[in-house]
């Protein structure tokens, strides 16, 4: 660091990495892109980051919210798609309002949550296994339901559905909109409201927070209910975007929200992370995948390149502290 | 968990016992598919239940350790599927024999395991995070190394442990894969059980900085565990790609959800230091047993993976109130 000599001695650059060091991380891997590839720095292109990024995003503030409780959701892909696919058959084959046909679909995810948040509350469930089993049963679900086909032309009659997928209000496409209030309204919930407080409370010493009255099942409820709904939210801007609902959307979409969570600086042991981390997450794990695509890296190497990333950005964040 | 317990023989033996509630559950749900079909409890089927879960089994134990330490491994899958890809390479392409072929790859896993080990002891990074990034590098690099299309033609001398069978005297012919699995779940007994490296692993998963005060050598304990994890990946990729004849880049997605589950349901505690191997060995075979018999009776694959959600919550309830019972 040649800079540091020039600076006051007392200027303390520890805390000024724990605070900056991920934002920094996102500026210089911008940076690095945009040196690679003059298509990086595109105002399109960065729009197109975004809405691919939003997908992750919505789910990644479920998931962070699972793991400020010390908890993990590894059922939101399959939530996903078991919603998509019951709302986009509400829509077309039972002839469905759009709205009510939403309102399904956010309510099927909510119902999935509910039965992970009372499992691992009530029943007292470690949360990787009820979500592993409700990870398994909602995928197998979602193809009984459409038998393994898609559900496809939602053009004529998903309006609804296109339009939070594909609209634009002005140059800003639409799921980046829905993605962003979901980030306010994580970020108001979470800093702002006591309910939001005692998330963080119960993550930091489950005991304690029981002992000191606060509702320990409710508060877990909620945010598996929370995640489930946002995910089935993501479901539908899929099923928008794709014009189609496939039983088999989301796999894999666990890892990637959960990367983007703690990559953001949340920790496994709860209580300790921020939305605005989690939404650098997002988009460093967003970026990674434009960067790969307009490198023209094979498919091969990006597995190998967002692995590594993810251990070295986490490595470097573990360094700072 | 103290050392006199884990290191005797009849108490070990309790621990197999303490598990009824997930025995039970299987020989119920034995009892139940062979009232159903009259192929479930033929010597034919039993076979090929034992043959076609070897690998996971094997992979299983590995979970297993990783899991005793406080840890996990997610990468389990993808290091199969490298494992497979490269002694099939190494064989077909590098013209090695099959035994140096075998050794070199169980060496890899080892080499990767011994890097998820790194990430978590030194790097301090958590397990469930180390593993992923290695689940997607090693998957990339399998893709990488088979261009993404099957490698095959690796000779009788390798396919024949994917199915061939030897004559037991009493038992009857066992197949190959499945007197590996055995010796694998038999050593990993020893290990837990006889040997001080098992106690320090006990030692380990109970209490962290306990077992550092009292002079176990904790990061070499979890090093050495993760590396066995991942030599055991590798081993089962090797069987599971001889016996499809070939090494798929595909291979082993989802085996670390399906080895999770048989550990857990098997009465290992995510949170180390509370497990066993017999234990994990019934959750393997509980998982075979219920799709097996599912494949019989009929239903079809997607009410499958419905019922096999519900079973393993069902069954971890049950555990877990049968325990809670009993400590009353």
């Amino acid at each position: 660091m040649i800079g540091t000599q020039t600076l006051p001695r007392q200027f303390n650059w520890r805390p000024f990495f724990q605070k900056y060091g991920l934002l920094m991380s996102l500026l210089l891997l911008c940076l690095a892109l945009s040196v690679a590839s003059d298509r990086f720095l595109t105002s399109d292109n960065l729009l197109n980051v975004l809405r691919q990024s939003s997908i992750n995003g919505i789910i990644s503030i479920g998931m962070m919210m699972v793991i400020l409780t010390r908890g993990i959701d590894l059922s939101v892909g399959s939530v996903l798609a078991l919603s998509a696919v019951i709302g986009a058959d509400m829509l077309k084959n039972e002839g469905m309002p759009v709205l009510q046909a939403i309102g399904i679909c956010l309510l099927v995810g909510a119902a999935a949550g509910a039965v992970n948040g009372f499992l691992v509350s009530w029943v007292n469930i470690p949360p990787f296994i009820a979500t592993l089993g409700m990870m398994t049963f909602a995928r197998g679900a979602a193809k009984f339901y459409t038998d393994g086909q898609p559900i496809t032309g939602l053009d004529s009659l998903g309006q609804g559905f296109r339009y939070l997928g594909t609209a634009e209000v002005g140059p800003i496409p639409m799921p980046i909109i829905v993605a962003g209030l979901v980030f306010l309204g994580g970020a108001v919930l979470l800093n702002h409201v006591p309910f939001g407080r005692f998330i963080f409370g119960l993550g930091n010493n489950e005991e304690a927070a029981y002992l000191s009255g606060l509702p320990v099942n409710r508060i877990k409820l909620f945010v598996y209910m929370a995640a489930g709904t946002l995910s089935a939210l993501a479901g539908i801007i899929l099923v928008g975007r794709l014009n189609s609902a496939q039983p088999t959307a989301g796999e894999m979409y666990e890892f990637d929200a959960i990367a983007a969570v703690v990559v953001g600086g949340t920790s496994f042991d709860g209580g300790e992370g921020t939305v605005m981390g989690t939404l650098i997450g997002v988009l460093i794990i967003g970026i990674i995948n434009n960067g790969l695509n307009l490198l023209d890296v094979s498919a091969f190497y990006q597995d190998i390149t967002k692995g590594a990333v993810i251990a070295l950005a986490l490595l470097l964040h573990r360094a700072i502290r | 968990m103290t050392p006199s317990t884990t290191l005797s023989w009849q108490v070990t033996l309790g621990n197999v016992l303490r598990r009824t509630a997930v025995l039970l559950f299987l020989i119920a749900l034995g009892l139940y598919f062979s009232s159903e079909s009259e192929q479930f409890l033929t010597e034919r089927n039993l076979t090929n239940i034992a043959q076609q879960n070897a690998h996971v089994i094997i992979v299983t134990i590995g979970m297993t350790l990783t899991m005793l330490v406080g840890g996990i491994d997610l990468s389990v899958g993808s290091v199969a599927a490298l494992g497979g890809a490269v002694s099939a390479g190494l064989i077909v392409r590098e013209g090695l024999p099959i035994e140096a072929a075998v050794i070199l790859t169980l060496a890899m896993g080892f080499g990767i395991g011994l890097t998820n080990g790194a990430l978590v002891v030194f790097g301090k990074l958590p397990p469930f995070v180390a593993t992923l990034s290695m689940m997607g590098v090693a998957r990339g690099l399998t893709l990488l190394y088979t261009n993404g299309k099957p490698i095959s033609g690796m000779g009788e001398a390798y396919t024949r442990w994917g199915r061939d069978r030897l004559s037991v005297p009493v038992v009857g012919d066992v197949p190959l894969p499945v007197i590996v699995a055995l010796a694998v779940v038999l050593l990993a007994l020893l290990l837990l059980t006889r040997t001080r490296f098992g106690l320090h692993i006990y030692a380990v998963g109970g209490h962290q900085e306990t077992s550092r005060l009292a002079g176990v050598p904790v990061s070499r304990v979890q090093l050495l565990t993760y590396g066995i994890s991942g030599m055991l990946a590798a081993l089962a990729g090797m069987l599971l790609a001889a016996r499809l004849y070939s090494a798929q880049p595909q291979m082993g997605v989802g085996l670390e959800l399906d080895a999770i589950a048989s550990s857990v349901l098997g009465g290992v505690s995510l949170f180390g230091g509370v497990g066993n191997v017999p234990g994990a060995v019934i959750g393997g075979l509980l998982i075979g047993v219920l799709g097996n018999g599912m494949n019989l009776l009929r239903v079809a694959s997607y009410q499958q993976q419905m019922i096999q959600g519900i079973v393993l919550v069902v069954a971890v309830t049950v555990d877990m109130y049968t325990k809670r019972l009993e400590r009353r």
